[in-house]
């Protein structure tokens, strides 16, 4: 198997065990060429990429951007605000214009759940989700994965537990698709109110205790608290959910066993993890950005011979 | 050429454009036609009736016409009185370009209807006498009769009823304030009070915005899965256990306007057990689709309300059976394309359906209802509830009929659609059941 089963990257749900390995396997080369003095690799000559970004990214912009650097892909940069879109052109008429460019792939960032469904019902583009809204964040869960992967040795029969804001993360539904596909455990952890009611029904387990999930975990992947995303409450306030669902020092001394730190960045230090941990030993947190651009390369790559 | 004006001029010019026409008729035949009336001996029975003058002179068998009639004999025709649709939306006055009257009144015809209630949710909205005139008055030219809910609050805006009492008598016949669910449960408990002075009926469409305020879909698996605000089915039930006790302590009497859980049809069922006035309906889609039709991001079925689970459809269906949900709705809402193919969140709520009604309720709906059973729902029940004079197939009445086949498959295109908006799933879908066209008085137009 040397191809994906899928022509687009719109979500872990619609990709399978095989293809995700293949990814892996791809992207252990590629983390290897980002490691040679000459970063550069070929692959995409006269592919051109657009990076469109309805919605504010700095690292996963950047991460894309330079993945397709290094695979020497053409790339256009188009970010605007979604509002302006909204009350403007549509997404389809943005992107027919860029495509009527001749562009090849299209990488994009868009604050609604199914954007990149949307557009690839109707365009013939390869398309890479970069974050839809709620939905899914694909390659996030993929060099999640494939750092657990890297740094234990493997992910199935892993322990993962998933803190924070799950019902408005794309982060968390992407690696809880993908964690279960490659045969993982998973928790979701975090307050009654951020967890959706109907979580269970993907196979995860539920807590509200973040000490007893700690305990039980191997890997404790802590998701910002976005309340931008909130519009309406559902903590009462950044200092209390600190105190019972932030990750601190003490709390990891108490744990009887080592375990694996991960955040998906941007941190809110002193919120959802404080800085002593998340510079810590147990923390892989700068490998994650160093295995996201791997993980894209193979991403791009991939799909790229699809075309 | 008065006869001809049956839709008003633009009606009559695109109806002459097409293979279908409008006969300009003193005298017609419906010829070998299997009779749907099940109070009267008919029933059952394939017939000739002859139309005269607008009234149906002779129902009989091998009728021999005079000269000057036209002849209407197609292969498997049925006939019934003339079917009712309740809580039809249009867009007159203020957003004609979904819908206006005369479109609205196409489409129904085009799907059977002979008469349907319209949600007064417009720009302005219609809540007062003028404005309700402004829709009767409208009638003169229609095939379709258009009956005006009135808004139950000014403006439909939830805050402050309105002269009820003045636009029942300028023809509403019922107050809502239309897909717009009823928040405050003070201004229900008003109305209920207030309407009972003019014998009128209250509709709420049960939804708590503040459950499911900001839900794009049914809250559920398929929800999770999309990382999709949900709508909990709670939403609704919520309201219809709130509502139940305002028409307790009211007396009142309330319908509850396309419900859709499981639970709302058992409490629908309890509190119709313990006697208070209230009565049910759900719209067609929410019997024939799960929200396992969203998957794909689909807008044409982000309705309202939701598309549920596979329990609900099976519960409201038995709900249907037993007489706790009394008729079914078509649920119309044009919108235009410019709002339905967007991204999901973007996308309006809303599907329009008063084409597709009978072919789509037929196609689900045959194995688990007889046929009887469906075209009552669309015939008596909704006209009894709204307290309008029910047409009557027999020799000496003014005809208002609906021709049809039940067993006839057909694939609905774009060109069966005659409302000015197209947003439906159902475009290139096998539906079963078709209609032939619509008798009232002397007009008939045939399909």
């Amino acid at each position: 198997m040397t191809q994906l089963s899928t022509k687009h990257l719109l979500g872990i749900k619609d990709i399978t065990a095989t293809d995700i390995q293949l990814i892996f396997e791809t992207a252990d080369q590629f983390i290897d060429v980002i490691n040679r003095p000459i970063k550069k690799v070929p692959s995409l000559r006269d592919t051109t990429i657009v990076n469109l970004f309805f919605e504010n990214s700095t690292r996963t912009r950047i991460s894309f951007e330079l993945a397709e650097r290094r695979l020497s892909a053409d790339i256009v940069n188009f970010s605007a605000s979604a509002s302006s879109v909204t009350k403007g052109e549509t997404l389809l008429d943005t992107v027919n214009n860029i495509l009527a460019m001749k562009v090849d792939m299209v990488v994009m960032r868009h604050p609604a759940p199914g954007a990149p469904h949307y557009l690839a019902q109707r365009i013939d583009a390869n398309i890479v989700n970069a974050g839809d809204g709620t939905h899914e964040h694909p390659t996030q869960a993929l060099l999640d994965a494939f750092s657990i992967r890297r740094k234990l040795g493997k992910v199935e029969g892993k322990k993962i537990a998933i803190f924070g804001d799950i019902l408005h993360s794309r982060v968390a539904l992407s690696n809880i698709y993908c964690l279960k596909k490659l045969g993982a455990e998973v928790t979701v952890c975090g307050p009654p109110t951020l967890i959706p009611k109907y979580i269970e029904s993907l196979g995860v387990h539920v807590s509200y205790d973040i000490k007893e999930t700690l305990n039980w975990c191997d890997v404790a992947n802590v998701l910002r608290i976005q309340m931008e995303r909130q519009d309406i409450k559902y903590i009462p306030s950044l200092r209390e959910y600190t105190q019972y669902f932030g990750i601190n020092r003490p709390l990891l001394d108490s744990l009887k066993k080592e375990i694996v730190i991960m955040h998906p960045g941007p941190i809110n230090r002193g919120v959802e993890i404080t800085s002593e941990v998340a510079d810590s030993g147990h923390s892989i947190i700068l490998d994650q950005v160093e295995n996201g651009v791997a993980i894209r390369m193979a991403v791009l790559y991939l799909l790229s011979a699809r075309r | 050429m008065q006869n001809f004006n049956l839709f008003g001029d633009s009606v009559v010019s695109m109806y002459f454009c097409g293979k279908n026409h409008i006969a300009p008729i003193m005298m017609v035949l419906l010829r070998n036609v299997v009779i749907h009336a099940p109070d009267s001996d008919l029933h059952g029975r394939t017939q000739d009736i002859f139309i005269k003058n607008g009234i149906i002179q002779q129902v009989t068998t091998a009728f021999d016409p005079p000269e000057g009639t036209q002849i209407v004999e197609k292969q498997g025709m049925h006939v019934s009185i003339g079917w009712m649709d309740v809580g039809v939306l249009a867009g007159d006055p203020g957003f004609e370009h979904r819908e206006d009257l005369d479109s609205v009144a196409q489409a129904a015809a085009a799907g059977g209807f002979t008469a349907i209630a319209l949600y007064p949710n417009t720009k302005p909205t219609i809540d007062s006498k003028s404005s309700v005139l402004y829709i009767k008055n409208k009638n003169h030219n229609l095939l379709t009769t258009i009956y005006p809910i009135g808004a139950l609050s000014v403006g439909c805006q939830g805050k402050d009823i309105t002269e009820m009492m003045d636009m029942r008598q300028a023809g509403a016949v019922a107050f809502a304030d239309g897909h717009q669910s009823v928040q405050n449960a003070g201004l229900l408990m008003r109305s209920l009070q207030y309407a009972k002075a003019c014998n009128a009926l209250i509709i709420n469409v049960p939804h708590d915005e503040t459950i499911g305020g900001h839900g794009q879909m049914h809250e559920g698996i398929v929800s999770t899965s999309l990382g999709l605000a949900g709508l909990p089915s709670m939403a609704e039930e919520l309201m219809i256990q709130r509502d139940l006790h305002l028409v307790d302590y009211t007396d009142g009497r309330l319908h509850f306007a396309g419900i859709s859980t499981a639970r709302s049809v058992e409490l629908i069922r309890a509190a119709k057990h313990k006697g208070l006035k209230i009565t049910a309906s759900v719209s067609i889609m929410n019997l024939c689709f799960t929200d396992a039709a969203l998957s794909h991001f689909d807008t044409h079925y982000k309705i309202m309300p939701p598309l549920r689970s596979e329990s609900d459809v099976d519960a409201l269906i038995r709900g249907l059976k037993d007489g706790t949900i009394d008729f079914i709705m078509s649920g119309h809402k044009p919108v235009e394309i410019e709002k339905k193919n967007l991204e999901f969140p973007y996308a309006d709520f809303g599907v329009i359906g008063l084409e597709s009604f009978f072919g789509l309720a037929n196609l689900y709906l045959h194995k688990k209802l007889t046929i009887h059973q469906i075209i009552r729902m669309m015939t008596v029940v909704p006209r009894e509830i709204l307290g309008l004079e029910i047409p009557v197939l027999k020799e000496g009445e003014v005809a208002n009929l609906t021709l049809f086949n039940p067993t006839e498959k057909y694939v609905f295109e774009k060109k069966h659609i005659y409302s000015k908006s197209k947003n439906t799933p159902l475009i290139g879908k096998m539906l079963k059941g078709k209609v032939l066209g619509v008798l009232k008085k002397e007009h008939l137009i045939l399909f």
